[in-house]
């Protein structure tokens, strides 16, 4: 379980990066190696989302979120803080990480 | 006894039981968490209880609803707009206290129950508590003091049995609450308490949040009025406000453990610019702004004491309770300014619930559960879901009949990643339920009378999302490429799409480039995609696209061990589109391959052809020793077609335009499947006898010798077995036994019994070419064993190993492919 705590810190770590080379202009060149360390944490059962602009409905309770404006309907996630992380055990996955995002109403 | 307890707090509850001598804190299964937000919603015709309710508190006061805990036993209700009804404290926590249940995964149905409440509450709020249990479908509840249970906790950590008084102090994350607690005459009591309804952790967040985050940006830009944006739910920075109270609530926790935290975030500058802002924040700049609410806290102990006139050195301990407490500086100032011991021996912010569990396991149930409510049979569901899709939601109906007044359903994802809280039911369920992408996704369906009790269950929705499914034609053989079998001199194949899979297909390999190869030279690597089984060897299979890419395309020598990417992509149309990423030059290559046209390499034939010609020669050899005569002929009618095509091969041009080369190669993988078919079933077997020779060697060698963490490797490697065995691969299996090897070797190697009969092997055998070199190592290798040595027994076995002679063997020239 210590092995997968640190996982998750790097998988955070990694988010970070991704996030912040996505706005790096010229950074192009590093989303091969990006791709690869997705693949390499794939291989390990983690399995890394993060759900940038999906709808948010009362159903959704793979997200802790916080909700931006005022009105709380048809919301929509806006920023990623942390991403969902699941892991696969058997087959069945596991909510290892919560998302933790904002959201705010699309009207 | 009664075993199970709560702690209905004001922001969070928990549940625990007593077992054995034992307390477990139950987790919610949806999230896992071991604590309940005391928050009920009532949104778009459904209840949502907890974290999910929680996120809606502050944005939806009219339908979502928290600290009901501080109107309990008043007046005052609530109105719900939504559901265009009254709900009193007494149902809110009825709710959540339904909700807790949820959380036993054992089946077990408590009827009597210990609820917590502040010393604070009189008659009238702990009878409403009570209320609220009953409510709740218990029939028998126990209250208990909440700093009672705080210490009975603690007292079960300890072994102190005398007559004391002590302190609990109680900050949570939105009250702080302090009791003077004493045992007299083996019963423990309140004898005062004190406290403040709004003050607590998140204070604390708050205060980074305005005293620490602000001025350092009012520092770097000149903003018109940041606080105003950032608190008002209109305001330009409000975003930013709920990011900054998740960075600052990461910040408390860490500075926690370290002495400073960094914080970082973005903002968008008066000027229109984006900065990025980061800083750090250091333990005592954090306890400078916290400072005055930690001392407040101090303030109202020093009150109960004085009013009790009592010194802080009549005091046993001051017991810490709630998550605030974790805060270091809450610790050490209460120990300095108050000089009183401070036990963390409990944790914070289970304590109390441990404690009611405690309590729980002392007392007798009275009550005696009534019949069984509505039974399943009084209802019938029929559902309709597709079990396949490749979408993020799937549409989800059931229909009911039989008794269905009254009734109330939630349906939750396995994963605890989509929750429908809990909904009417009106004998007709319609939900879209989220799906995970390629993953068999498991839903539950519950079904609750007006009791709560469960009446309904269905845990067999399963909707597979994205991986099976009829997105195409199924591949109809596997898809490998070729790589470098260094062992045995040849090559091998390596799967890169398995048979049956549906396409379209994509996959990126990274592959090493087991031979330099240099820009000016005439050498290449060449990528092989074959169609065909995985168990075959290369040259019965169907090559589907080569790829050659030869020293003088290179930019820069391709130096050995250096990765490549290959990533291969088939449309539904069976194209190939294949694109090679050389690491070391940043060169990319990409290849389109249609199935209409064929590829033959005459060089690579000719290569082939010899590969084959010494394969079956060797077969030919091993065939005859076996005595099976009849192979051996077959395969040497082999032999004549191969020298046939291996001297046509030689005669066509690299460029040949006719159709000669294509039907030389047919020829070659006819020879090759012949072979194959001849000798693979032979390979097949003695590989499955290797393996299972192997297996029960370390089946016995584990239970003497082995340690747990190689039990579990070895177990992990057994589930494989029959899948692999029941498959058509002579080199999974082989692959299996090598890695079972891998385990058990090194025990051999620690293991004196073992290492002794290793040696003693090696001591016996002849081949030494070193003779006199030989006997004085066997010379100091008796002397080991007589010694107990056995680390230079090690060592000797492993010179012995490098004395003898490497085995010659009649090798054909191979290129291969220069990938491994």
């Amino acid at each position: 379980m210590r092995t997968v705590a640190t996982h998750l810190k790097i998988i955070n770590q990694f988010f970070e990066i991704e996030k912040k080379l996505a706005h790096l202009s010229g950074a192009e060149s590093t989303q091969r190696h990006l791709a690869r360390i997705r693949d390499h944490f794939n291989e390990l059962g983690f399995q890394i989302h993060v759900p940038l602009g999906e709808s948010y409905p009362d159903t959704r309770t793979d997200c802790e979120a916080s909700i931006a404006g005022t009105s709380t309907e048809d919301l929509v996630i806006t920023d990623v803080i942390k991403p969902i992380v699941h892991l696969a055990e058997d087959g069945a996955p596991l909510l290892l990480q919560k998302g933790v995002v904002i959201t705010k109403s699309r009207s | 006894m009664i075993n199970f307890g709560i702690d209905l707090g004001t922001t969070n509850s928990v549940f625990a039981r007593y077992q054995e001598g034992n307390v477990e804190i139950f987790k919610n299964p949806i999230g896992h968490k071991e604590t309940l937000p005391s928050v009920v919603g009532f949104r778009n015709e459904r209840i949502l209880i907890g974290d999910k309710a929680r996120e809606y508190l502050e944005k939806d006061p009219r339908n979502v609803f928290g600290s009901f805990k501080r109107k309990m036993g008043t007046d005052e209700s609530y109105w719900v707009e939504s559901i265009q009804q009254v709900k009193t404290p007494v149902d809110l926590s009825a709710m959540v206290l339904k909700e807790l249940r949820n959380f036993i995964y054992t089946g077990e149905i408590p009827d009597s129950i210990v609820i917590t409440v502040p010393a604070s509450f009189d008659t009238i709020q702990s009878n409403a508590t009570k209320e609220a249990g009953y409510q709740a479908g218990f029939g028998e509840v126990l209250l208990l003091q909440e700093p009672i249970a705080a210490s009975l906790a603690f007292v079960n950590k300890t072994t102190e049995k005398t007559d004391r008084k002590w302190l609990v102090y109680d900050l949570g994350g939105g009250t702080f609450d302090l009791a003077l607690v004493e045992t007299k005459y083996g019963e423990m009591k309140v004898i005062d308490h004190e406290g403040d309804n709004f003050l607590g952790g998140l204070d604390f967040d708050n205060r980074i949040i305005s005293r620490i985050i602000i001025p350092y940006l009012d520092r770097i830009a000149a903003f018109e009025n940041l606080d105003h944006d950032l608190h008002s739910s209109g305001g330009k920075y409000n975003k930013l406000y709920y990011v900054l109270q998740k960075k600052a609530e990461e910040v408390k926790l860490t500075l926690s453990a370290a002495l400073t935290a960094s914080i970082e975030f973005e903002i968008e500058l008066p000027d229109g610019s984006t900065k990025e802002v980061y800083f750090d924040i250091t333990r005592a700049e954090f306890e400078n702004v916290i400072r005055d609410l930690v001392i407040r806290t101090i303030d109202i102990v020093r009150l109960v004491l004085e009013r009790n006139e009592l010194q802080p050195n009549e005091l046993n301990c001051i017991l810490l309770v709630g998550g605030s407490t974790f805060t270091p500086c809450v610790r050490e100032w209460i120990a300095q300014e108050l000089d009183i011991i401070v036990s963390t021996a409990i944790d914070p912010t289970t304590a109390i619930a441990a404690g009611a569990a405690y309590f729980a396991g002392t007392k007798r149930k009275q009550f005696i559960s009534p019949a069984k409510p509505a039974n399943f049979q009084d209802l019938s569901i029929k559902t309709g879901y597709a079990k396949v899709s490749q979408d993020t939601e799937e549409y989800f109906v059931a229909e009911a009949t039989g008794k269905i007044d009254n009734l109330q359903y939630r349906l939750t994802r396995a994963d605890g990643g989509y929750d429908t809280g809990l909904r009417q039911f009106n004998s007709r369920i319609t939900e879209f339920l989220q799906l995970l992408p390629q993953a068999n996704n498991q839903f539950e369906l519950r079904i609750f009378d007006a009791q709560q009790q469960l009446v309904y269950h269905d845990s067999s929705i399963q909707i597979v999302s994205g991986k099976y499914g009829i997105l195409g034609q199924p591949l109809p053989h596997d898809i490998c490429i070729e790589v470098d079998d260094k062992e045995n001199n040849t090559t091998k194949l390596e799967l890169v799409f398995a048979r049956n899979s549906s396409l379209p297909l994509k996959t990126t390999l990274t592959k090493s480039v087991s031979k330099t190869i240099h820009t000016a030279s005439g050498d290449s690597i060449v990528i092989n995609i074959l169609e065909g089984n995985q168990g075959a060897i290369p040259s019965s299979n169907l090559s589907i696209g080569i790829i050659e890419i030869k020293g003088d395309q290179l930019s820069v020598d391709l130096v050995k061990g250096s990765d490549i990417e290959i990533t291969l992509e088939m449309s539904e149309s069976r194209d190939l589109r294949v694109t090679t990423y050389l690491m070391m030059s940043d060169q990319e290559f990409t290849n389109l391959f249609t199935p209409s046209a064929r590829h033959v390499n005459i060089n690579k034939l000719l290569d082939e052809i010899k590969g084959l010609h010494f394969a079956v020669t060797q077969e030919i050899r091993a065939a005859n020793i076996r005595e099976e005569y009849e192979v051996s002929q077959r395969l040497s009618a082999l032999i004549n077609t191969l020298n046939d095509a291996e001297a046509e091969a030689r005669t066509i041009a690299v460029d040949d335009v006719t159709d000669r080369k294509y039907q030389l190669d047919d020829k070659k993988k006819f020879v090759a499947a012949q072979m194959d078919m001849l000798t693979r079933d032979k390979l097949k077997m003695s590989a499955k006898l290797d393996y299972f020779n192997t297996r029960n060697k370390a089946q016995d060698v584990l239970v003497s010798h082995g340690n747990d963490e190689e039990k579990t490797r070895f177990s992990n490697l057994l589930k494989q077995e029959k899948q692999i065995l029941s498959g058509d691969t002579t080199p999974a299996i082989e692959s299996l036994t090598t890695q079972i090897r891998k385990i058990i070797n090194p025990i051999y190697f620690r293991t004196p019994a073992y290492l002794i009969s290793i040696y003693h092997y090696y001591a016996s055998l002849d081949e030494y070419p070193d003779a006199s070199e030989a006997a004085s190592l066997k010379d100091k290798g008796d002397r080991s064993i007589a010694n107990s040595n056995y680390e230079e027994l090690r060592y000797i076995i492993n010179k012995l190993h490098t004395l003898l002679p490497r085995k010659e063997q009649e090798k054909a020239n191979i290129k291969g492919t220069g990938i491994s």
